[in-house]
């Protein structure tokens, strides 16, 4: 038989049990949605967070205090209290380096009339904008005359100021942090949060302010560094470790009490993370593909069962075992790929409408869709193969016998 | 001008259940010659059905050899019998046989397509072959939209599309009543007239007598 008649027998065959059709490809239409869907859904995600994250700024270097190590006991990562201002200080000194902004937190309450909240007040420098990316909507950022001076002035996050009722007309205004009194000289753009954290709602004031009225130390819970330029980013690395080795006393060969980390690390380990999350959720939308092709075996063999005297009939007028193999054959090819193409449909629209929601790029992915195709057309075959072969041997007069 | 169709010389076949054989056929000879029609006549049991399967190619002789056509049967695989089936025999059952939920054409057109013919030529020799048996108009009804009368015409329409040469029937009026089942076998006559090698196969002996030679069978021997 030619191909083109056994797709002809295929199409009215299945066009003759528009349910039992319908339910059997409803199996192989969740699986190929929901991997078309997960992967998409995987990618955007990586993306929205590694754009993000290069918001932060791809010439950015942290620096953390180490662990303290007190005896045999070792302290949690980020536990000592080593890194100080005047590490940072030091740092500006640094060739190549653009900018240097310490970041000494305390939580406290933010109030302005009857408005309240509690949030991260940062002690910090002039160079914070640079270093972190931000840009300044109202006003101006903090000057070094502040920082030299102690002076109670506070620059608000985006959100903090619209969570307290502050907008454009608020530069000048006062707000207390935890009763005392603060002069707002300017608000931030918002930068959109990574998910974990919303970098918008925080306060910033001098870090000498800071140090004298909330900390009361001089320890820092981060530095940032700003590199001039990306190709020097593991020379300012090596830069910054010797001076810091030098001020902290630490010999060769020492354990060093501080960790300079760069956004691409950063970046490449939330890649990591995120293709393997993308690999777990793909692997998991194809177990159900699977059982789509387990169900497509089912009803391949009690369609099998009920046709047999078609079978012997056929066989009689002329069929060889070949014939009926591949008429039953492709009856399975045509419910799983016209199972995975409307599974594609299905989960292209499902991620387009996830992508919205969730407010990253729709991104769609022609390899996803191709593996589906080929997934399910494999899913076919495999799960095809057996009821046709059992067809296939039918010995003709037990099934024309066969009531 | 007389040339052996079908020959059987000694064919067996033996039934293995598994504890004992059941011998269905023993030591057959019989020739059946081109153009002939011949009434295969016997009881229940008496393995006219086995005889139907041999002479039809679904099943091979235990024993013994069968020519059919100028090829020994008896050496054949499955592919090689369905090969047989598809180019040289053209059956007939008693519940018609039909493919369900398929028209009246694509039935008869359907041995067509096993054999490699081009869909267009297959629709119109099937038309042809029904229109001959006065169906012209029922082309493109169900197998239940149709009689008893009018789907054994199907059946024999779809017999006889490939121009087999031999037309196996298998209790063709089993299922008819008495006035549909002498328009079938006045249409085994006519197709006779027109040379064709019929065989058929019933317990009826009413029926047989539309035969020229009966050739009567019991317990798995021919008798007379």
């Amino acid at each position: 038989m030619k191909p083109g008649d056994l797709l002809r027998l295929a199409v009215s065959r299945l066009g003759t049990g528009k349910l039992r059709t319908g339910l059997t490809m409803l199996g192989v239409i969740i699986g190929v949605a929901s991997v078309v869907a997960l992967v998409s859904v995987g990618q955007g995600a990586t993306s929205g967070i590694n754009s993000r994250l290069e918001g932060l700024g791809t010439n950015l270097l942290s620096i953390t205090p180490g662990a303290t190590t007190t005896g045999a006991t070792r302290g949690a990562f980020g536990s000592a209290t080593t890194l100080t201002t005047e590490d940072a200080t030091a740092l500006t000194t640094l060739p190549d380096v653009a900018g240097v902004a310490p970041e000494l937190t305390s939580s406290h309450l933010i109030a302005v009339g009857s408005q309240n909240e509690t949030t991260s007040v940062i002690g910090t420098t002039p160079a914070y904008p640079l270093v972190f990316a931000y840009e300044m909507w109202r006003g101006s950022f903090l000057t070094q005359a502040s920082v030299d001076h102690s002076l109670r002035v506070a620059v608000l996050g985006n959100t903090t100021a619209s969570n307290l009722g502050l907008g454009a007309s608020s530069i000048g205004s006062t707000v207390y942090i935890s009763g005392l009194p603060f002069q707002v000289v300017g608000i931030m753009q918002p930068k959109g949060g990574v998910g974990f954290q919303n970098p918008d709602d925080e306060v910033l004031i001098p870090v000498t302010t800071a140090r004298d009225l909330f900390v009361g130390g001089d320890s820092v819970r981060t530095i940032g560094v700003s590199v001039a330029s990306q190709a020097d980013m593991n020379t300012v690395t090596a830069e910054i470790t010797s001076v810091l080795d030098q001020r902290h006393g630490i010999g060769a060969g020492g354990t060093p009490d501080f960790t300079v980390t760069s956004q691409t690390q950063l970046l490449s380990t939330v890649g990591s993370i995120s293709t393997l999350l993308t690999v777990l959720l793909a692997g998991i939308a194809s177990i159900s593909l699977i059982v789509g092709g387990i169900g497509i075996m089912n009803i391949m063999l009690v369609s099998v069962r009920e046709r047999t005297r078609e079978i012997g009939i056929r066989k009689a007028i002329g069929a060889r075992g070949r014939d009926v193999m591949l008429q039953f054959l492709f009856e399975a090819l045509l419910l799983s790929v016209s199972g995975g193409f409307i599974g594609i449909l299905v989960g292209v629209a499902a991620s387009a409408v996830i992508a919205v929601l969730a407010g990253w790029a729709f991104t769609f992915n022609p390899v996803t869709v191709a593996v589906s195709v080929i997934f399910s057309l494999i899913v076919g075959v495999i799960f095809g193969v057996w009821p046709a072969s059992q067809a296939a041997r039918l010995d003709p007069v037990v099934a024309l016998r066969y009531e | 001008m007389s040339e052996a169709i079908i020959t059987l010389e000694r064919v067996s076949r033996v039934y293995d259940t598994g504890k004992v054989l059941v011998p269905a056929l023993e030591d057959v000879d019989l020739t059946i010659e081109r153009g002939e029609f011949v009434a295969i006549v016997g009881p229940s049991g008496s393995g006219k059905s086995t005889m139907m399967n041999i002479l039809g190619c679904l099943d091979r002789p235990t024993a013994g050899r069968y020519v059919l056509d100028g090829t020994p049967v008896e050496e054949l695989d499955d592919n090689g019998l369905a090969a047989v089936r598809s180019r040289s025999i053209g059956f007939v059952f008693q519940s018609y046989n039909l493919l369900p939920r398929t028209s009246a054409i694509e039935n008869v057109a359907a041995p067509l397509a096993y054999q490699g013919v081009g869909r267009k030529e297959r629709l119109a020799r099937a038309q042809e072959a029904l229109e001959r048996l006065g169906l012209g108009e029922r082309l493109h009804h169900q197998p239940t939209e149709l009689s008893g009368g009018q789907q054994q015409r199907v059946g024999i329409a779809r017999a006889i599309v490939t121009e087999p040469a031999l037309l196996l029937a298998d209790e063709p009026t089993g299922n008819l009543d008495s006035h549909a089942g002498a328009e079938v076998i006045d249409l085994f006559r006519q197709l006779h007239a027109t040379g064709r090698t019929i065989v058929l196969i019933t317990h009826d002996v009413d029926v047989a007598v539309a035969a020229d030679r009966q050739i009567h069978i019991r317990d798995g021997r021919i008798a007379a």
